[in-house]
């Protein structure tokens, strides 16, 4: 038979959890898996807590706790541990760690990667596990020895005995009888040795020879390959599909239709690629199939201008704060759908052999990827174990985890190890975006630049009720499915009629002290899967606000700068950032024809503040230069800092400059990178960073990059050209 | 049948002579260090030497590489003898999430290798095949710079690195 016709079954949704910006606790019940460590240790071995192993031979292993995905978070995080264990991070063999709720970022109650949070969270957990282990060991090197352990030190993986030194290994054996101890005093920031230090990351080398593992470069034996075909349609289902074409390809096994689409199964990933092309399917039509890019315009302007969005945050009398004003402003401004494309296609591989199943894939959701096993193979939660490889890049796409429901389909239906591989045009057409957002300000200053009255309104879709009802299934894999559908849409009218989602707004006024604001929501969601991008709300609040500030600052004849400042009195970690940023500006000496652009804003704990040296030719937006000035706290690796911020730059500087995910007839529009480009080297601007060190505890450092570029650029524009540039991407008139 | 060398080696391919050389490498010869970004000779990822020569191999049927010479990530250099863009790489701590920089190297390589005092132009055109999602450019560039500019000259480095 080559045509089928499809059930209408209900088919579980894709999965996704928080990959950014959500500050909120949630603790689920059942959500964490509490048995057996996922460590392979050798009986000989001293595992003291579920971050380290250290073995006889001193092979010390730090088992990472979060999900590195370029931030540097293994080197970040093997310093803090290695600080207080007193072992150089280099000297650690870093893996990913398994699933079990000691794993848990502490602030979310789950095992997630985002939100800008990892070294924020686990800065004093981890040091304190370093110390407890640290003493642990000198414990057991006194009794060995005979030496009270107020006489012995450590250096580096060793303990000091006078002129003697033995490695931490000689004394596990005898460690593991003891209890460990808790509360070890940790050392004061003076003494550090490695946080703060420069040095190479720990993955450089891997990563510059190619030996990095990956999860698309997992192998194993017998092990057959899944191309899946989806709807060009969010959420829509196959009515009916032939597949007698496709069947005949060579290296095709089989083709069965799955919850997302219809998989062909072949010997490899080009044979699975190629007979796929030869399949057709009937697609049902839903709601978005409707829905073009000009329809979600005009609707988020519609919602606007019902003018009654829920309100987020309210202080002070607007109206009169208006009335008080010397200059008021209002303006409208856009930032597009847009897609994370992260350089690895989203793939998973997954073995079930008896009554054990291995994942392997790279995912910023480690405990949600061993729950939902749980839920679709009905294995023990212990039996379940998820290997997280270096992730291609993440920026919220990896906190998604569709790609692990189709391979666990495709492999309980095979019987046959799988992997599931995405194509590029996969991960750009069947993606989760960044919500299309519109937003109205309307501003007044009094005579000094003093904001007098400040009322945002924002229509758009939201993240985390999406993503939060996605992830259900994960994070309680025991509950029915009845019930998981009565949860579901308890969410979505919460968020969609009473609350807030604080992603949404977020960002719309907090970077400066405003005693008379008004922050109002609308949603709007049109059915296209969302999710966080990264810097999630910043990265439109923050190009609505700072473009706005620009405005006021040109309207009212001020400095832009001390504009900010004027409004900074009560932030003094901001206010230095913005001080020492405009002094760096006021220096600068920019070519004729180059133009300047200001932008700050505070996001994920730190402050950022961004220069833009601007040129425009021929109509086209040129960006020489972007100079930061930040503050996040202590830096665990200065050039780790250096390096996000580069990174967020760039990330942004593509946004700005190109980033547009459109919709046809409901289907995605862009399909690889000649429509979806990415800035490269010969466009890329030089980048200078000045941190500031105001010595508090570390904040994010990943995506605060990300919100003042937009805006600084698009400020810079105005100078150049006299256009005011309110839309995503710019675009000269 | 198809024969060519691979990092040295004399090997065949007996599959569909339509495969493209980046799949042959994968899963044939699995080697693991090219990587599948686009499928569409957009980004670079998958770059590899042929007779010495950058090319995008996620779009190259195997077929078009009988009797030629393939250098892969794994062919340049290796950890323990690293070559001198990768020892650049690490000491200018390039990598983010490290996805695409086989095929940063691979194509800086070969740039040095055909212009080894290549200007900051020259990288530019270049380098601007290979797309660093994480924004790695000002590092790609001053490892390249690095090498490029170094006073033992770029032969006499690889030789070294080589001995």
């Amino acid at each position: 038979m080559s045509t089928q016709i499809l059930s209408r079954r209900h088919f579980l949704k894709s999965s996704a959890l928080v990959g950014g910006g959500v500050v909120v606790a949630v603790t689920l019940p059942g959500c964490s898996f509490d048995g057996e460590l996922p460590i392979d240790a050798a009986d000989t071995a001293l595992v003291p807590n579920a971050f380290l192993q250290i073995t006889p031979d001193n092979k010390i292993v730090f088992y990472c706790p979060a999900d590195e995905m370029g931030q540097g978070i293994r080197t970040g995080l093997a310093t803090v541990i290695g600080e207080e264990l007193d072992c150089h991070p280099s000297n650690m063999a870093v893996e990913a760690a398994g699933s079990h709720e000691d794993y848990n970022n502490p602030e979310f109650g789950l095992q997630l990667t985002g939100g800008s949070s990892a070294v924020r969270v686990f800065y004093e957990p981890l040091r304190q596990v370093g110390a407890d282990t640290r003493a642990l060991i000198l414990a057991a090197a006194a009794r060995d020895l005979g030496i009270p352990a107020a006489r012995l030190s450590t250096d580096n993986g060793h303990v000091i005995a006078g002129d003697k030194s033995y490695p931490y290994g000689d004394f596990v054996a005898t460690a593991a009888t003891l209890d460990v101890p808790t509360e070890t005093p940790v050392k004061d920031a003076s003494a550090f040795k490695y946080i703060g230090t420069h040095f190479a990351r720990i993955d450089a080398e891997a990563k510059a020879t190619g030996t990095a593992s990956f999860g698309i470069d997992i192998d194993l034996p017998d092990m057959v390959y899944a191309v899946v075909l989806r709807s060009p349609v969010a959420g829509a289902k196959a009515v009916r599909f032939d597949d007698e074409a496709a069947r005949r390809q060579p290296g095709v096994q089989t083709i069965l239709p799955i919850s997302s689409g219809i998989a062909v199964v072949a010997d490899s990933y080009w044979q699975a690629n190629q007979a796929a092309k030869k399949l057709t399917v009937e697609w049902e039509d839903v709601a978005l199939t409707a829905v073009d890019s000009t329809r979600v315009r005009a609707d988020l302007s519609a919602a606007l201008d019902a003018d009654d969005g829920v309100e987020a945050a309210s202080e002070g009398d607007f109206e009169a704060g208006l009335a008080a004003a010397a200059n008021t402003q209002s303006a409208e401004y856009f930032a597009p759908f847009l897609a994370h494309a992260p350089m690895e296609p989203v793939n998973a591989t997954l073995r079930i052999e008896g009554d054990r199943a291995d994942l392997w894939t790279g995912v910023q959701v480690v405990g949600a990827a061993q729950g939902l096993l749980e839920r679709l193979t009905g294995l023990p939660r212990e039996n379940i174990r998820v290997h997280n490889q270096y992730l291609g890049g993440g920026f919220g796409r990896r906190a998604t985890l569709t790609h692990v429901v189709e391979v666990t389909e495709i492999a309980m239906a095979t019987g046959k190890p799988v992997q599931v591989l995405w194509s590029r045009e996969d991960d750009l057409r069947h993606g989760v975006y960044r919500p299309a957002s519109l937003m109205r300000l309307e501003a007044g200053i009094d005579a000094d630049g003093k904001v007098t009255a400040w009322q945002a309104q924002r229509a758009g879709g939201n993240v985390t009720p999406e993503t939060l009802e996605n992830a259900l299934p994960a994070l309680l894999p025991s509950m029915p499915e009845g019930l998981l559908g009565g949860l579901h849409g308890a969410v979505e009218f919460i968020f969609g009629n009473w609350a807030v989602d604080h992603p949404s707004v977020e960002g719309l006024h907090e970077t400066y002290s405003m005693p008379t604001h008004t922050i109002t929501h609308t949603t709007v969601d049109h059915g296209l899967p969302l999710t966080f991008w990264r810097s999630v709300g910043h990265s439109y609040s923050g190009f609505a606000v700072e473009s706005m500030m620009d405005e006021l600052a040109v309207s009212a004849g001020l400095d832009p700068v001390a504009l900010r400042l004027k409004n900074l009195e009560d932030k003094p970690r901001m206010r230095r950032v913005v001080q020492r940023a405009g002094e760096l500006m006021a220096a600068m000496e920019v070519p004729e024809g180059h133009h300047l652009g200001f932008a700050s804003h505070s996001s994920f704990f730190t402050d950022v503040a961004e220069i833009a040296e601007v040129s425009v030719t021929d109509g086209k937006i040129r960006v020489h230069k972007v100079t930061c000035v930040v503050d996040c706290g202590t830096a665990v690796n200065p050039d780790t800092v250096r390096a996000q911020l580069e990174g967020g730059v760039m990330f942004a500087l593509t946004a700005t400059l190109y980033g547009e995910i459109d919709l046809d007839r409901g289907a995605v529009v862009q399909s690889n990178f000649h429509d979806y480009p990415i800035l490269r080297m010969d466009e890329a601007p030089a980048i200078e960073i000045e941190i500031i060190d105001s010595g508090t505890a570390p904040t994010g450092i990943g995506e605060p990059g990300v919100p003042p570029l937009a805006p600084a650029v698009a400020n810079a524009v105005f100078r150049a050209t006299g256009q005011r540039l309110r839309e995503l991407p710019l675009r000269l008139a | 049948m198809i024969e060519f060398m691979l990092n040295g080696e004399q090997v065949t391919f007996n599959g569909d002579p339509e495969t493209p050389l980046l799949w042959v490498i994968r899963d044939s010869f699995k080697l693991k260090g090219s990587k599948f970004g686009c499928g569409a000779g957009l980004c670079g990822a998958c770059t590899m030497h042929l007779d010495g020569t950058a090319m995008k191999t996620c779009v190259l049927p195997i077929a078009a590489v009988a009797g030629k010479t393939v250098t892969t990530i794994e062919g340049l250099g290796t950890p323990d003898s690293m070559h001198p863009l990768q020892q650049a790489w690490v000491e200018h701590n390039v990598p983010q999430c490290g996805y695409c920089q086989s095929g940063q190297i691979m194509t800086a390589a070969a740039l040095l290798a055909a212009n080894p005092d290549a200007a900051e132009a020259d990288i530019d055109t270049a380098m601007a095949g290979n797309i660093c999602r994480c924004g790695c450019y000002p590092r790609i560039k001053g490892a390249i710079q690095s090498v490029a500019s170094n006073t033992l000259g770029y032969d006499a480095m690889a030789e070294e690195v080589a001995s």
